[in-house]
């Protein structure tokens, strides 16, 4: 208790020198997290589809490089069906549709079994209904499109109505638009692209990889396969890196400068009586206190840059990472201070005798 | 040896110099009374500031013993070193050395509280000794906001603070004018007195001189006692 008083009152006294710290505290802390935000942004308006998806294994084939689009499975619908109601068969597909106005729109679609676990719930509107209805993403309405609306995929030239709208339904920036796989398949000659299985089931699995030809992956490595996710998040996840790395230096720099300077002090302190751990301890209170509050400050700076951020920048305040990287900071801090202590270890009580300051 | 609380026996001390080792303390021996305040003179380099730290556990000796209260401090470790300085050994510095961030009443509460008393006492035991200091209407001021002959007040209520039997005080009117280095020296010997401790007055300032029962001269590496000012120094305090 001692510690944490003593140090809080040498804050009190050198207001302006710890505010300064407080500051570079808060600035790199939140810099961590708005990246974090913004990397978890564009993970989930590339990737959203599948990241929401209530599934944990894909089969596709081994030569696609864990991309859906280019897999391809030969597997006989029995087969499937027999398996469990946990496998879901589905086609996925780039596609164009072209409304009356012929507005084009860049969708993927996504041909499922209506009514299984990988139809999402729409939020407006109804699930799929017949063969030619279709759910979308709910990011279309923003591109004119009603319930109702009817458009014309470009290469097959099949006519589909929009039935109902889904939030969170997105795969490579594009929106998705889920259609019934038995329509799809009339038009594409049976083709499906991977398999999803509701919950990992080794028995399942072996199953069918015997019946099949391919491999089975999880869902983040097929969430990394999707086209330019792996790009972005490196590049963002580099940032991020580099800012710990950044903070490592500094902070160790200015706590080191910090006990240089109160050098003497604490020689004072030990020929007073007080012990080397006593002032380590109280060092490292002072530290805990700056960080815990600069980097609270930045936790609560973050969410609200979160609200006030524009729609088109997409950004998502993740509490769990967020917390992670305020613990890795914390670390930070507490390593760089303690560092520092040398210069604690090393002050000499004997330097107040006989000396002036 | 009861009533000897700091005791220091054949003490010698060197210090590399370069390649030369060169002796500043030789065989020292001396020893302070309850209630007696002792005044060690000597030219500059002669080792008085290096036989303070010793004397006060700061230092350790090449071969010798330290009896404080009664115990060889001399094998401690740094740890047991730093509690008997908390406990048994008051400092005055030269330069007041308070802490600077610290109100003049936390200073005191500082050492008071390493030492574990308890709060319920202490306000009032910190009130005392700044009252018997003069510093009682300045107890809420930075060391930056008081005078170098109230920092000195303010450092000597906080040598006093743990009620240690030995204070040991190193130049301490040094920055100080005449009139009020006087003050200084004679409110150390009163409260020396009055609480009954031992002290030792490292001074180069001959008005020191008549508040001290003993004056030692550091020569050749030894304290050797200066019996006639003794007798001149015991007629102006009485
Ligand atoms: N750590 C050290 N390393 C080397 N030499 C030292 C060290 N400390 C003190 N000395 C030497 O020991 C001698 C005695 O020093 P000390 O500080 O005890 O002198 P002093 O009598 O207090 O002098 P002054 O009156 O100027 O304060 C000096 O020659 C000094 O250079
Ligand atoms: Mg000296």
């Amino acid at each position: 208790m001692e510690m944490f008083s003593l140090s809080f009152k040498e804050m009190r006294f050198f207001k302006v020198r710890y505010l300064l710290i407080s500051f570079i505290l808060f600035f790199i802390a939140a810099l961590v997290f708005i990246i974090n935000g913004l990397a978890n942004g564009l993970s989930m308006d590339n990737a959203s589809s599948f990241k929401t998806m209530d599934a944990e294994a894909f089969f596709i084939s081994s030569d696609a490089e864990l991309r859906l689009d280019r897999s391809n499975i030969e597997i006989g619908k029995t087969q499937i069906e027999s398996s469990s109601a946990k496998i879901q068969p589905a086609a996925i597909q780039m596609a164009s549709l072209k409304g009356d106005d012929n507005q084009k729109l860049d969708v993927t679609f996504l041909a499922i079994n209506p009514g299984s676990y990988l139809e999402p719930i729409a939020i407006e509107g109804e699930a799929l209904n017949g063969n030619n209805s279709m759910v979308v993403d709910s990011s279309l309405k923003n591109e004119g499109l009603k319930i109702g609306d009817v458009l014309e995929d470009e290469r097959t030239g099949a006519i589909f109505k929009v039935s109902g709208f889904a939030e969170h339904q997105t795969y490579s920036h594009t929106p998705v638009v889920f259609i019934s796989l038995d329509f799809w398949s009339g038009l594409t000659n049976g083709k499906v692209s991977f398999l999803a299985l509701q919950e990992k089931d080794q028995l399942i699995q072996d199953k069918i990889t015997k019946a099949a030809d391919g491999i089975w992956a999880e869902k983040e490595k097929v969430i990394s396969g999707i086209p330019g996710y792996e790009a972005e998040q490196n590049s963002l996840f580099m940032m991020l890196s580099f800012l710990i790395v950044i903070a490592v230096f500094v902070l160790a720099a200015f706590f080191y400068i910090m006990t240089i300077q109160k050098k003497g002090q604490m020689g004072i302190l030990k020929a007073i009586g007080a012990k080397t751990g006593f002032l380590i301890k109280s060092t490292l209170a002072q530290v805990l206190m700056l960080t815990v509050i600069s980097i609270g400050a930045a936790i609560g700076f973050t969410w609200l840059a979160g609200l006030l951020l524009p729609p088109n920048i997409p950004f998502v305040f993740d509490i769990v990472q967020i917390i992670k990287y305020a613990a890795i900071l914390c670390m930070v801090s507490l390593f760089g201070s303690l560092i520092s202590s040398i210069n604690i270890i090393k002050a000499d009580p004997i330097q107040a005798m006989g000396r002036v300051e | 040896m009861g009533n000897f609380p700091l005791v220091l026996n054949q003490i010698n001390k060197s210090f590399n110099d370069g390649d030369k080792s060169i002796k500043i303390l030789k065989d020292l021996s001396f020893s302070v009374k309850k209630g007696e305040l002792a005044a060690v003179i000597g030219p500059s380099g002669s080792g008085k500031s290096t036989f303070l730290s010793i004397a006060g556990a700061l230092l350790t000796p090449d071969d010798g013993n330290i009896f404080i209260n009664g115990k060889d401090v001399s094998g401690l470790s740094d740890f047991q070193k730093a509690d008997v300085r908390l406990h048994s050994i008051g400092y005055i510095f030269q330069t007041s050395n308070l802490v600077p961030y610290l109100k003049v009443e936390e200073q005191l509460g500082l050492v008071l509280k390493m030492a574990n008393h308890n709060t319920e006492e202490k306000s009032d035991h910190v009130r005392i000794l700044l009252i018997s200091v003069g510093m009682e209407h300045r107890s809420s001021h930075y060391p930056h906001q008081l005078s170098g002959g109230e920092k000195q007040r303010v450092a000597i209520a906080r040598a006093f603070a743990n009620d240690p039997d030995i204070i040991l005080a190193d130049e301490p009117t040094a920055s100080l004018d005449s009139n009020r280095s006087a003050a200084i020296t004679g409110l150390i010997s009163r409260i020396v007195k009055k609480k009954n401790k031992a002290g030792i007055i490292v001074t180069h300032d001959e008005g020191v001189l008549p508040f001290c029962d003993r004056i030692y001269a550091m020569q050749d590496g030894q304290l050797l006692e200066q019996t006639t000012k003794r007798g001149t120094n015991n007629e102006s305090v009485q």
